[in-house]
């Protein structure tokens, strides 16, 4: 890239992996590259700035999105920087100097979980639709006629896609479980 | 009073306490947040996350209603039912405190 002050990642995060997300956005501005956006299937946008522990958040909430100004204005008033929506998930950021300890956007484990439901809602749904509606039938069209190639590449796709709801059926339960 | 919202509220997180405690008297999502951290000397901080998910989802049960909007932030108050509930996880947390101190053998 030209500007030497901005910088591109492509980073690929499964939707229950945001508390990864948040943690590489951190280590990013810790780094001394501060996130501005994320665009497409998963490019980071960063530009240069002095390293500092800023903590990342991000919430799923759909209730919030219908009601954006009183939403924000909660994040605002909690010191929390709005930066964007982006596929259901708005990104949140606080410098940690501001903080006493470290905070997050939750405050107990039943509304984490809680939010966890709304992204199982708002987003599990539509991944199974893909899967079973236009994967595994493309799937079996291309290895019925011969086309190895494509069908191996679907088969990536989908296997893939059970490695993610492996994962989150595993990270769901475990902190589900963990409360009691 | 409905079994559902017993069972949800009764015992109630610590959050849900003192959101529908402070809700006793009209106040909006962050009023609370700050007060709830003069209560308790800043120990507790209730994070707008929690709080945007506990105001909508205690404002769908019933136990809480939306009064009117001041600069963006909406002004909740307990309702009748919110109450009976707030009285139930207090008689609740006496009894658990009497135990605690011996009072109940």
């Amino acid at each position: 890239m030209k500007n030497g002050n901005l910088k591109k990642e492509f980073k690929w995060f499964t939707i229950f992996e945001y508390e990864k997300e948040e943690k590489y956005l951190r280590e990013m501005h810790k780094s001394g590259w501060k996130f501005i956006k994320v665009k497409g299937l998963g490019i980071y946008h960063f530009e240069k700035c002095t390293p500092e522990d800023v903590i990342y958040q991000l919430d799923y909430n759909k209730e919030g999105m219908k009601n954006k100004d009183e939403y924000l204005q909660m994040f605002s008033d909690c010191g929390w920087e709005h930066l964007q929506d982006y596929a259901g998930y708005s990104y949140f950021r606080k410098p940690a100097s501001e903080m006493n300890g470290e905070e997050s956007i939750f405050c107990d484990e039943e509304s984490k979980i809680q939010m966890m439901e709304r992204v199982l809602k708002g987003r599990m749904f539509p991944l199974l639709l893909i899967f079973f509606c236009c994967l595994m039938p493309q799937f079996v069209i291309n290895v019925s006629g011969g086309n190895y190639a494509v069908a191996a590449t679907l088969g990536g796709i989908m296997g893939l896609y059970l490695v993610v709801f492996l994962l989150c059926a595993k990270g769901y339960f475990k902190m589900k479980n963990g409360r009691k | 009073m409905d079994q559902h919202i017993k069972k949800v509220y009764v015992p109630m997180t610590e959050s849900a306490f003192y959101i529908l405690f402070c809700l006793r008297e009209e106040n909006h999502g962050y009023g609370v947040v700050q007060k709830v951290d003069r209560l308790t000397d800043g120990a507790i901080k209730l994070a707008p996350g929690t709080m945007y998910g506990s105001l909508s989802k205690m404002e769908k049960d019933g136990v809480i209603r939306f009064i009117r909007e001041e600069d963006k932030r909406k002004v909740y108050k307990i309702t009748d039912l919110g109450e009976e509930v707030l009285a139930l996880e207090i008689a609740r947390i006496e009894k658990l405190y009497k135990i605690s101190k011996g009072e109940i053998k």
